[in-house]
Order: C-alpha cells, then structure tokens, then sequence
C-alpha cells in the first residue's frame, strides 16, 4: 500500500487533485505517532494532545500546497507540532490566568492526576521533573531524549543553534537529575 | 542504533543516574486511537472547511459579484497573497521564510543572473523558432555570426605576413577553421551583410547552439536596464515571472549590436 511512501512522492501525490487526499492521508498516517508523542509530551493530556495534533493537521492540509520543498517535509511537520502546542499551551496559561511558574504545576498537577500516576516510580518522578524545566529546555529534552533527534535537524525545528541546543540539553539533563534526587 | 548508543553515551557523560533510567512510557493512549487519526483528521479538515463557509454571513448580491472577484484576485494573484496566507495560516511558517530555514547557497543571488540567463539559453534555443516574429532573436544571432566572421577576418589579417617581394600571404591557412575561411569572400561591410542575409535560420540556430553563450549574455546585458529587471524573489517563486519580463523588455534596440 502507500504507507510508507517517501515524502517527495507524497508531495508530488498531493499536488494532484485527485490523489491530494490519499497523499495527505499518507503524510498522516506516516507521522501522526511521531507527532502525537511529541506533543504529548509537551501538553500532558491525551485530549489536548488529540485537539493540538488535529489541528497542526489541518493547517498542514491548509499549508502544504506552499510548502518549499527545500525543507524537510518532517522538520516543517515537527515544527509546526511545536508551534502548536506552545500556542496551545500559551492559550491556556492566558485562560487560566496563571503565572509561568503556576503553568508548570498546572502540568505537573495533570501528571499527577493520571489515574497510573505513581508518585514512588522513577519514570513518573523522571516525567515530574521533565515538567518542571521551562518550557524551550523541555522541547530540547524531548527531542534529544526521546525522539532522538540530531542536534541539526533540531536547530531547523527550533531555530535555535546547535551549540544553544547542546548547552540547553545538558542544562536540562542536570536539572531533572537534581529533581530526581530531591524528590 | 548508533544515533542511540551516540544519545546514550552523551547523556552518560552528562547525568549517569538519568542515564541509568529505564524509558518507560508513563502515557496512556485510548485503544484503536493510531488506527482512526486519518480519517478523524480527514473529516476534521473538511468539517473545519464547512464551519467556515456556514459561518459566514453572505452579503447581499455576494453571489453575483463573486466569480468577477475571484477572476480579479486570480489576476492579481502575486507573492504578496501567497505571504498573507501562510502568514495566516502560521505565523511561524511566515517568519521561517526569510530566515536561515531555507539556506542560500554562498554567492547564489551573485550568480543567479548567471544561471537564469544560462537556462533561458538553453530554453530558447529549443524552443524559439527564429522565424517565428521575435526580431531581437535574429539579430542577436547575426551579431553572434557576424561577431564570429568578424573575429575570423580579423585573426586572418593578423596573421597574414609580407613577403620580401611585399605580398601577403597567408601563414596558418592549413588550421583555418570552415567558418573563417568562409571570410575570405567578404571584402567591404555591404559584402558582409549580404553574406550574413543569405544564411538560413537553421544556420543561424545550429552556429548559435554551438557558439551564442558568451554572446547572448552581452547581448541581453547591454540591453536590459538593470533597475528594470523583476526583484529576485520574485523569479525564485514565480517561473513565469522572467519569462514575462522578457518578452516584455524593448530589445529592437539589439540593432546596435549588429555590424
């Protein structure tokens, strides 16, 4: 089938009026797990994961037809993802009111709501501590940690350089370690 | 994966205790969701598209007048409307575009005239027929020929040498090229321009295809106003936009060009 077929066949496919939906079902079904976790990460419920990934999808629809092509179809979905959750994210901290530091708990407060939370297991203290980070240095952690992104294809994500991406890492890694072992 | 064990040893290095962690995925994702995000986001799409006509209040008559204006936004379509819908769409698509995301290669806007002149060449040259109406096309070509001949006399009595007896004589006639031996015949200029008449368009066109680079660039240079020429941006995102310009520009002025 047309699963996993390369973007640039998906881009040419989406041209075409009439394989423009079987192109951009493609592109969905290529990258919608990558995406979701992603923004999972950065927006903690599975319901405003779901409305953020839905969304960037449907600007994705709206923005392909200008896409340049001499960027990566994955960086541009990546970053249109980040984009996404930091408006969504920004959106709720303006609803709530609350400060940047109060927005964080409120992430925090989220983890700790999941009815498998586990205050006693590593990787819910190693979640807790990844939400305490702000939220560019969490971004970076991400990516690096989880999506295992280089760091130069990360720097067309976040327009950022590779040296600020690197020191920003490692200031990442080293905060979630102390929180670790204070919590 | 080596990018893994790379990501793995880097975080060694930087936290050993975190390295040391498990990942374990904490999150929970509702049974089947990976299977239905397509079309949920399919019919999301559409739907969303939907809103936003219901939506809208139509203005009166909006419906008489509406294939008129969108026949006028097609005709003023440029670059600035492609800029405000993706500036609307996402403004940091639209802020990407000017910045480093899309890297230029070094000296690109340098040589860019270059290559655009270099490509038209070669398009031309395929697809103009030079009886086709395009007056500039020809007397480029028969500047290049005459520029050809011209250079070829010129290289003849240069290397013409006297003898004792005071005659000249030719000492290279053995290398002479076909095309400048073809001089030989044209004495005065009126010789000259009837020998460049009685060519065919295919001699013409073939002579080009083998000479006219270096030729046509002066030809175009001398004969577009560089405060004239289209902004660069918008060749890079309109091919048609050089085109236009082209057959726009007044060359009848190529005249000069031609001895």
């Amino acid at each position: 089938m047309t699963q996993i077929q390369n973007d640039q066949e998906l881009l040419e496919l989406f041209k075409n009026p009439a394989t423009k939906e079987q192109a951009f079902t493609g592109i969905v079904k290529k990258y919608q797990e990558k995406l979701y976790w992603h923004i999972r990460r950065m927006v903690i419920s599975h319901d405003d994961t779901d409305d953020v990934l839905q969304n960037m999808f449907i600007k994705v629809w709206k923005g392909l037809e200008n896409f340049r092509e001499d960027s990566q179809l994955y960086t541009w979905l990546y970053r249109i993802a980040t984009n996404e959750s930091l408006t969504f994210l920004a959106q709720q901290k303006k609803r709530s009111s609350l400060s940047l530091s109060d927005d964080e708990n409120g992430l925090s407060n989220q983890l700790k709501s999941d009815t498998h939370f586990d205050a006693n297991k590593l990787e819910w203290k190693l979640q807790l501590g990844i939400q305490s980070l702000p939220e560019k240095q969490r971004l970076v952690f991400n990516l690096r940690y989880y999506d295992e992104m280089p760091y130069e294809e990360m720097s067309r994500v976040l327009e950022t350089s590779e040296g600020a991406l690197k020191a920003s890492y490692h200031h990442a890694a080293k905060k979630i370690e102390e929180f670790i072992l204070n919590h | 994966m080596e990018k893994a064990l790379e990501i793995l040893k880097e975080l060694q290095n930087i936290s050993p205790s975190l390295a040391e962690i498990v990942k374990v995925n904490v999150f929970h994702v509702p049974d089947h969701y990976f299977e239905e995000i397509p079309n949920k986001v399919l019919t999301t799409v559409f739907l969303h598209q939907d809103e936003k006509i219901t939506d809208q209040k139509v203005p009166e008559g909006y419906f008489d007048d509406l294939s008129n204006k969108i026949l006028a936004r097609i005709r003023n379509s440029n670059i600035e409307s492609a800029e405000d819908e993706i500036r609307a769409i996402s403004p940091i698509l639209f802020s990407i575009k000017d910045k480093n995301v899309f890297t230029v290669p070094e000296n690109y806007f340098e040589n860019l005239k270059g290559k655009i002149i270099d490509k038209l060449s070669d398009r031309e040259a395929k697809v103009i027929s030079i009886s086709s109406g395009r007056k500039w096309w020809k007397y480029a070509a028969a500047a290049v020929v005459a520029g050809g001949i011209t250079i070829g006399s010129w290289q003849i009595f240069n290397n013409r040498s006297t003898t004792e007896n005071g005659d000249k004589v030719l000492t290279t006639s053995a290398k002479i090229p076909d095309y400048i031996k073809l001089s030989f015949q044209y004495k005065t200029p009126e010789q000259l321009e009837n020998g460049i008449a009685s060519l065919s368009n295919n001699e013409i066109a073939t002579y080009l295809e083998k000479h006219g680079n270096i030729m046509d660039d002066d030809i175009l240079a001398n004969d577009i106003d560089p405060n004239e020429l289209p902004d660069t941006k918008d060749y890079l995102m309109n091919d048609n936009t050089l085109n236009n310009f082209l057959n726009a520009i007044d060359l009848h002025d190529s005249n000069k060009n031609i001895q």
